[in-house]
Parts: C-alpha cells; structure tokens; sequence
C-alpha cells in the first residue's frame, strides 16, 4: 500500500493534477471562513460592476483631506481621462461642421479646444448628425465641462431648519484620501454579477457545490456500475443476461437526452442540487458496468479465485477479497472520471435551464446560465463568465491529469 | 507519444477557454459604418419562386438601403394573414390591440400613447357622439381605397362588425357586450350603436370609441370569398391562412418562412394622397430575421442588422457608451424609453396567511424596488421615488389623473424591513415558537414566489421579491415553471393553495380607455375567481366598493369626479394590496441603430404630434415611417 502511494506521488501528471484540485478545495474551504459574507447576497445596485477596490465616496469626502499631493502629472491625467484623443477628433469634426476653418482647429492645444468648444458648442443644433451623435456630444459636452478650471469643488449639505444648501467643504484638486483610513472599503476581485452579488464568494460556493454534485454524482454512478458488473461478471448466466440487457438498452439512448427529459419531468420546484446529482449519477453508471463486468470475466477463472472458490468461500467473500482489490485501481480512476463528467454534466443541464433551483446555492452551470441570460458575453463583461470557465476547466483538468497519473501507474500496457 | 498527448490536452483546454472570450470583443471590433454597405448576412433558403418573379429583388438580397430592419416581434414562423383570425402568429402585420399595428391592416383611427389622442386613418375627420352617448358617427376618408383599387366604405366597416359577431371572433366576443350594431348610413358614414343599459345610457363608451382605434376595416369583398370558401364554418373562416386577403395599408407580403419575414410597400398606396401622410412611407421593404432569442437579436442590434429593436437588451447604454455604436433610445438616459405597463406581482388570496393586510402590505414594504429595477431591468424602468406607486402608468396624463398628495401616507418605497417588521409586530404575527420564522395562528408563513422560466427580468425580480423575505420572518422561496404549466394555473381559478403565492403577471400599458382598462384588469371582481381569466385579477381579489367605481368611471364626464373616483381606487388599492407592482415597462422596448437610416422617434424630436417610440408600425407611431432618412443617401 505504502509502496503503491510513492508510486502515485511519483508521478508528475498526478502530482499536478492533485495539487491543482487540492487547491480549489483548500479555496473550498477557507475562503468562506475569511469571508463569512452570504454567497447570494445582493449587495450591487446595478448590474456587472468591474473587479476593483471600491472606495466609498461618502465616506472619504467626509472631512477636509490632510493628504495634499502636488503631484505633476495629475492634470494632465485628469484630462486624458475625461477627454481621449477620439474625442478630440469628434469635437475638430463638429466644429468643422458648425463653420470653423480647419487651420484654426488644433486638436493638441487642449485649453484652445476647450475655448473654441465652449463659445461654439450648441446642443440644440443637430447640424444633419444621427441622433446617437448628438448625444455623444451632449454627453461628452457634459462630462468635459469645467475640465480646465483649476478649482475644487464645493459641498454642500441641506439645513434641516430652512432647506436652503448651505457650503461645508471644498475638495481641492490636490487633496487625496488614504484608502486605508477610509472606512468602508470593498475589494471586489471578479466584481459582481447581474444580480449584484459579489462574483468571487459566489464561485467559491458554487465550486464547492459543483464538487459536491460531482462527487455524489461519481459516487452513484460507480456504485450501481461496479455492482452491476461484478455480479454480472462473476455470477453469469441469467444475471449477466438481464444486466447486459438494462446496460445495452441505456448504451443506446444517449444519457444526456435522458437525463434532459428526466430533469425536465422532475419539475423546477423539486430540482435541489443533490437531485440533480443523484439524476446524473442514474444515467451515467454504463459504462462502469461494462468495463467492470469485463475485467471480472478475466479474473473469475484465475487460479487464486477457484481455490477460494474450493474453499467453500461465498459469493460475496469471493468477491470482496479475491476480485474487488484487482479492480480497485480501475474503480478509482472511473470514479475521478465520473466526477469530473458530472460537474461537466452540471453545468450543461444548467445552461439549458434545467439545473438545480437558482435561490438557494449557486452552482457553476448556475452563474454560467445567468451571465448568458443577461447578455454578458455580448456586453464584454468577461468577469461574469470566464472565472467560471477557468474553475470548470481547472476542476476537469485536474481530475483528468490525475487519472491520467494513476493509469500510468496501473495499466501494465502503459507502465514505463 | 504521452507529451504530446499532455501538451495537446493543455492546447485544448486553453483553445476552449479562449474560445469562450472571442465574443466579448465582436462588438467591439465591429466598425458602424462597416454595417452601412454590408448587406443582411442572413440567407436561410431561397425565395419561393413565384414571389421572386414578382418583383426584381429576392427577400435574400434585399438592398440594404430601401429596407428596415426589426427584432423582437416575429418569434417562430407566421401561421397566416387572416385579420379575423387571432393565432395568425403574424406579428409584423397582425395586432388588433390599444395600439394597432397598421403597416398591412388599417383601422379607422390611430392611437397616439403620448398624447392620449385618436387620429383619423382610414376616417375622415374625428369621431362625433350624438347627445345622449348613445351612438358613435364618423365618416371614411374619400381617397382611402383597398389594394385591389376598389374605395373602402362605410358598407365594409359594418361587414367586418358582422362578421365578427357572425362568426364569434375573439374580436367580436370581447366586444359584443358594449357595441349593438355597426351601420352604414351612405358609403361614407358609419354609425357604431352602442349597448344601452337599463337607464338608456351607453354601458362603456370607453370601449365603444376604443373599438375604432383597435379594430381593422376589412373588405366586405373578400369577406364574402373567405365564407364562400370556407362554407359558414366559423372554424375554417378563421383558420383560413388567406394568402389572397385585400389589404388597404402600405405595406404587404412580400416573403415569409421560418427565417425570415418581408413586407413590401404597395406604392398604390392610398396614403399618399394630400388627405393623410401626402407620401409614401420611406422604407420599400420591412424585414424581420427570426432570432433564436434576445442574446441573438441584441448581437445583430450592436452589428447594424438591426434598425428598430423592440427586444429587452439588457444594459444598452454599454452599446453607445463602452463601443460607441450609433444605438440610441427615446430618452438619452436611464429609463430609456417610456413606461406604459406595470409588471405586478399578486397575492394569491387562498394562501395561508396571505388573507391577512398586514402580511400583504408588509411583503411589498421590504422587498427592494430600486434593486429590481437596477438590476433585473437595468435601469430600463422609472423608480417608484420618481414616480410613487398608484395604478397609472408613469406618463404625464395618467399621472395627473389623480391626487397624489391624498394617498402620500399610504406609499411605501420598498426595502423598509423596520416598518415591515413593526407593523407585523403589531397585527400580532410574530415569531412564537423562536425558529426565526413567523407564525400566524401557530402555522409558520411560508410562500413560494414565482414566474415562467426563462423570463429573465421577471425572474431576477422574483429572486430579490424572495430575498425580502428573510429581513421580516416570512420564508419565502422562488420557483420558475415552465410557461405552459405556470399560464394554465395562473388563469384558472381556483390557484393551488401553495405554489404560487406570489406570482407575476402583467397589466394593460398605454390605450385609449386607459388607466380604466388597466384598473379594471388589476382590481375588478369581474374576473376574480373565473377560469380562462386572461384578462387579470388573478389573485381573486373582491371588493365591492371598487367595483362600484369601476362600473362608473366609463360615463362620468366631470374631470374632477372622475379624479376623485381614480383617488379613491388608488387609495383603495395602496390600503388592501392585492397586488403589488415591481417595475415600470415601456409599452415596446425601442432601441434604433442609426448605421443606415436616421430620424426615428426620438424625445424632442419636433413632431407633431409626437411620435411614439413603437416599432414604427404601432398606431400613430407608423407616422414614423414618413419621416426615416438614409444616413449616406
């Protein structure tokens, strides 16, 4: 035993494939202990908002800033920010189109082209433009107003006596706030999703259901599988008989299909995700059967299984000391098979819209599901959905990885 | 061998993983002006034969410059053009509704939902009652003719009316209660009789004159070859696919299959004559490619194969803002377009519990509104801070319709989990046996929220309706049948006792006997506890005092009785909460990609009347088809 474990951890592919789905499960593990936040929870007003740190703004307004920073580049960062180089081009375009001669255009001389903008600049005239143009411009009309002026701004809060707006700060444009001083700081790092929850938590969770609903699904698929085959394998007969019957006709209805129309007739309302699990399990025991029913045949007339079997040992002796341990490293490798294809198979029912019920757990089909639904892919909110990819991928892969290992290990044809 | 296999897996994996970004950058790349030139790529199957002879194009080649494109309406393929038929599946030309869709069939009025007004179509002038409100006379149009060249008459009007009631349309049936007779006086007069109650006065004039806005004319002519086809059997008259029909609008079949729908301009068009538009409409073709669903259909907004979208695009400012797209809505920004209709959430009255105000009203107090509205319509909604919650649509004229400071202490903003727990509290519903849950009567309250599957701004809605209910001790779970399960249950009384506690359905948006209509939908027992109930009242709610009101509303003239009445129901409906309504939605969604064609309905665009931001072809918004222009001639 000891000797078969150095051996697996020889194996580099294993090794790999191990730590790889060792660290999803520590993620699993101890995330939710750090962050101890509701996975669902709504707390995004809004939909897809970018990973990032957000810095409450309230918050760090609320009193006269002790940091000034005169930091030489932040003007001109300020203006690059508000006003792009495309956006000098539309504004040299509009100008041209109200009468303005080109050679008095200058689309570097910002302060020139703001001035120019600001005496020239009507909203009202659509000069023949679409009205998606016009908007542009109202919009960016709006958004570079005051860029040059070199004043902060006021504050100003409502007396509660007389409703008048009374002045109770300026922010200058020098003033900076420490986000560690600021009180509520919240580091989104996959932002959130369109239902405004916090992206990371949520996968978190959902990889943990995914393993979960893998897991049991593997585990119920390669328990009917392994003992279907063993007793068709080393009883026979009749038994074999029936068994290959059920195992054929399941061989040819494709599993997804049947697992497609018994979702669907089981009803959302009952649909939880260890339902789901348990449903994948029933159709994907097949080709356990099959390949474990084969190797029993191989093993039911080896001479270590007809001295048992001269011993008087039972059935069911025979079969737990004499067959099982020749097979158990086939089993294990089916069994990380079926649980990768089981979350696979997760997350495509899912997609369908015939997984598990949305409000109570998230699972990666789930969020996959819903990016899709509110147009993430279209919008460019990759957040929404490639984290997710990556941890199916991840998940696969390692498992994979690690079956490959063992079969190396396992498999006298493949042994080096 | 086993590296490369490795190295190959890692490739796959990879590939898939980068696969899996492509799309977010199509947009992106995506210059606007590469749309302008590019004709449709859509080409599913060749034109039948005989339609490509008819005319010089066929409906896969159509030049992208004489044609107007749309989503959002036509889902599957069209079943037939037969206007008496009401499951045609036609939704380029068939709607018989507040705001008829007129681009094939013409009625003798349009509605306009931004004014509230009816503008004469196929009638010449506007409609006059006679003294007493009995009967309704209007004229037809001299110059308004039918396709086949033949005037459209007064005689056509009343055949339609006969027809209907002859074969029991679902025209005729919801209307036979509220119009006698339609006559023809001359070949230019009509005279619509309305029912008369036991005082002599019209039951619902509301409806009598809604009837010419909201119904076709069609020809008596061809009427009478359906029925001699179909031999009085009311079944197959209705179920006639009438590929030959003789229309009066201006556009007609021109292609249609499971791919793709084309009408075509009939440049005989009456229209055109100085009495109505003085011109053809700008666009020779009008095109609908059929997209599998929403996520298709914005893909072709945002690439320019799309003029007018009538789709929910969620988050649509990202088009012009993030990519710069030439896609505009009617107002430039959040909520895009104008709310007409209330999606609403109603109490199911046989659920435990649900019988009880205070459960009720503390529900809708803690569910919050601005995230629903936030985040399942993406902004594409007014919020209730904007416009308080009442049982009128957000517009300007229904608004005013009644007292706002009157029912002041009765509104509730959402998200209130205090106020919801105190006035729980109060009513003596309270947490008994300490499991967190309250109790009403030693039973624990439990509901299920729920709406069809695959209705994803109603379930996002539902998801944050049953998040409410964790704040205030009621367990509340969600739950997404399937369409076909969940409107079977939802329009036949009784409901299942659990299930579908909470549940969504819609009310009417903008029309012409509106917010009348829509309150009598939302809150009269006429359609309390009845089956095959498609009109509303779903969640069985009766009260009397409101049904008195109902029932007076449609003959009271005096505008300040008729506001207090509107008071009184608004007051009526925020007191007992039957139903409880989650979001604002625009009558039509309507975004428009300005890559080929320009001067689309748009806030302040300088009509007049103003145009409605409805698809083009809705009542009075087909008079936005005049005023369309090539953005590169």
């Amino acid at each position: 035993m000891k000797h078969t474990f150095k051996q697996i951890f020889h194996s580099g592919k294993f090794v790999l494939g191990f730590c790889i789905f060792m660290a999803l499960l520590l993620l699993v593990i101890i995330y939710p202990i750090i962050v101890t936040d509701d996975p669902l929870a709504i707390i995004g007003q809004g939909t897809f908002f970018p990973p990032g740190i957000y810095v409450n703004s309230y918050d760090s307004i609320d009193k006269p800033s002790p940091y000034i920073l005169n930091l030489p580049d932040a003007a001109a960062k300020r203006i690059v920010s508000k006003l792009s180089e495309s956006d000098r081009q539309e504004m040299k375009d509009w100008l041209l189109a109200s009468g303005i001669p080109e050679n008095e255009i200058d689309t570097t001389d910002t302060a020139k082209l703001m001035e120019q903008w600001e005496t020239n600049y009507d909203p009202t005239k659509g000069l023949g433009m679409t009205y998606a143009k016009q908007r542009y411009y109202q919009r960016l009309d709006k958004s570079i107003s005051g860029l040059l002026s070199p004043e902060g701004k006021i504050i100003a809060a409502q007396n509660p006596d007389t409703g008048i707006l009374e002045q109770v700060g300026v922010i200058n444009q020098s003033d900076y706030v420490n986000v560690g001083e600021v009180a509520n700081v919240r580091v989104l790092m996959l932002g959130t999703d369109n239902f405004g929850r916090d992206m990371l938590t949520q996968l978190v969770k959902a990889i943990g259901v995914s393993l979960q609903i893998g897991i049991v699904a593997g585990l119920v698929a390669t328990a009917i599988g392994l003992t279907l085959g063993l007793l068709s394998g080393y009883i026979g007969g009749w038994v074999d008989d029936i068994v290959m019957f059920f195992t054929n006709l399941f061989t040819v209805i494709p599993s997804f299909v049947l697992l497609v129309l018994i979702s669907f007739s089981i009803g959302q309302d009952k649909r939880g995700a260890t339902t789901i699990a348990i449903v994948i399990g029933l159709t994907s025991w097949v080709w356990t059967t099959r390949s474990v029913r084969a190797s029993v045949i191989s093993l039911r007339n080896r001479d270590h299984v007809n001295l048992s079997k001269l011993s008087g040992h039972s059935i069911v002796h025979i079969i737990i000391n004499d067959i099982l341990p020749y097979i158990a490293s086939y089993v294990i490798m089916a069994l990380i098979l079926q649980i990768s294809a089981g979350i696979l198979t997760e997350a495509g029912l899912s997609i369908l819209g015939l997984g598990p019920r949305t409000t109570e757990v998230p699972t990666l089909g789930l969020m996959m599901n819903w990016a899709m639904i509110y147009q993430a892919h279209i919008l460019g909110k990759w957040w929404a959905y490639l984290p997710v990819l990556v941890a199916i991928a991840l998940i696969t892969f390692s498992m994979n990885l690690m079956n490959t290992g063992l079969d190396q290990i396992f498999n006298p044809a493949l042994r080096e | 061998m086993k590296r490369t296999i490795f190295a190959l897996s890692i490739l796959v994996v990879l590939s898939l993983v980068l696969s899996a970004c492509t799309p977010t950058q199509a947009p992106a790349t995506q210059a606007p002006t590469e749309a302008v030139t590019q004709a449709p790529t859509e080409a599913p199957t060749e034109a039948p034969t005989e339609v490509a002879t008819e005319a010089p194009v066929d409906a896969n080649s159509l030049p992208r410059n004489e044609t107007l494109y749309f989503n959002g309406q036509q889902w599957n393929a069209v079943v037939c053009w037969n206007p008496y038929s009401s499951n045609c599946n036609n939704a380029m030309a068939l709607a018989q509704q507040d705001n008829a869709r007129v681009p094939m069939f013409e009625t003798p009025y349009l509605y306009n939902m931004l004014d509230g007004k009816q503008y004469p179509l196929l009638a010449d002038g506007d409609y006059a009652w006679d003294e007493g409100m009995t009967q309704i006379t209007f004229k037809i149009k001299p110059a308004a003719h039918w396709s086949d060249g033949t005037p459209v008459t007064a005689e056509d009007v009343a055949y339609t009316w006969a027809s209907h009631i002859k074969y029991n349309t679902q025209f005729g049936a919801s209307n036979k209660d509220y119009i006698d007779t339609i006559e023809a006086v001359d070949p230019q007069t009509v005279v619509v009789k309305a029912k008369l109650g036991a005082d002599g006065k019209a039951v619902n004039p509301l409806l009598v004159q809604a009837y010419l806005s909201t119904n076709y004319v069609i020809q008596k002519a061809w009427t009478e070859t359906l029925e001699a086809r179909t031999g009085g059997d009311a079944a197959a008259f209705m179920a006639d696919v009438a590929e030959d029909v003789v229309y009066s609008g201006p556009y007609h079949k021109f292609f249609s299959d499971d791919q793709k729908v084309v009408l075509i301009r009939d440049d005989n068009y009456w229209g055109q004559d100085a009495s109505m538009f003085g011109k053809l409409p700008t666009p020779k073709y009008l095109a609908h490619v059929i997209y599998k669903d929403n996520a298709a259909g914005s893909v072709a907004l945002a690439q320019g194969e799309v003029d007018v979208s009538q789709q929910f695009n969620s988050n649509i400012q990202v088009l012009w803002l993030n990519y710069g797209l030439p896609i505009s809505t009617y107002l430039p920004e959040a909520p895009y377009g104008i709310g007409a209709s209330l999606p609403t959430a109603f109490f199911n009255k046989n659920s435990y519990g649900l019988d009880q105000v205070a459960v009720r009203k503390a529900i809708a107090m803690a569910v919050d509104f601005d995230t629903i509205i936030a985040n399942a319509m993406t902004n594409q909604s007014a919020t209730f801070t904007q416009v308080p919650r009442s049982l009128m649509n957000p517009t300007p004229g229904e608004q005013a319709l009644y007292d706002h400071d009157a029912v002041k202490d009765l509104q509730f903003a959402g998200k209130d989990i205090a106020g919801a727990n105190k006035l729980l509290d109060e009513a003596g519903i309270v947490d008994t046996d300490g499991d967190g849950w309250r109790e009403y009567n030693g039973q624990k309250l439990t509901y299920v929220a729920t709406c069809p599957n695959g209705w994803s701004d109603w379930q996002a809605a539902i998801e944050v309706v049953a998040a409410a209910g964790k704040g205030i001790g009621i367990d509340i779970t969600t739950n997404y049948p399937d369409w076909g399960v969940y409107q079977t249950v939802v329009t036949n009384w009784p409901l299942p006792e659990t299930g579908y506690d909470i549940f969504m359905m819609w009310s009417d948006g903008a029309g012409p006997t509106q917010p009348w209509g829509r309150i009598r939908h939302l809150i009269s027992s006429e359609f309390a506890e009845t089956t095959n109930n498609w009109n509303g009242n779903w969640g069985g709610y009766i009260n009397p005092e409101a049904d008195a009101l109902i029932q007076a509303i449609p003959t009271m003239t005096d505008e300040a009785e008729l506001k207090a009445a509107y008071t009184e129901l608004v007051k009526i409906y925020l007191t007992d909460i039957p139903s409880f309504t989650l979001m604002y939605r625009p009558q039509s969604f309507h975004a428009v990609n300005e890559s080929v064609w320009t001067g689309f309905p748009h806030e302040g665009d300088g009509t007049n009347p103003p145009v409605p931001p409805l698809d083009l072809t809705d009542g009075w918004s087909i008079a936005g088809l005049y005023n369309l222009v090539l953005v590169n001639p």
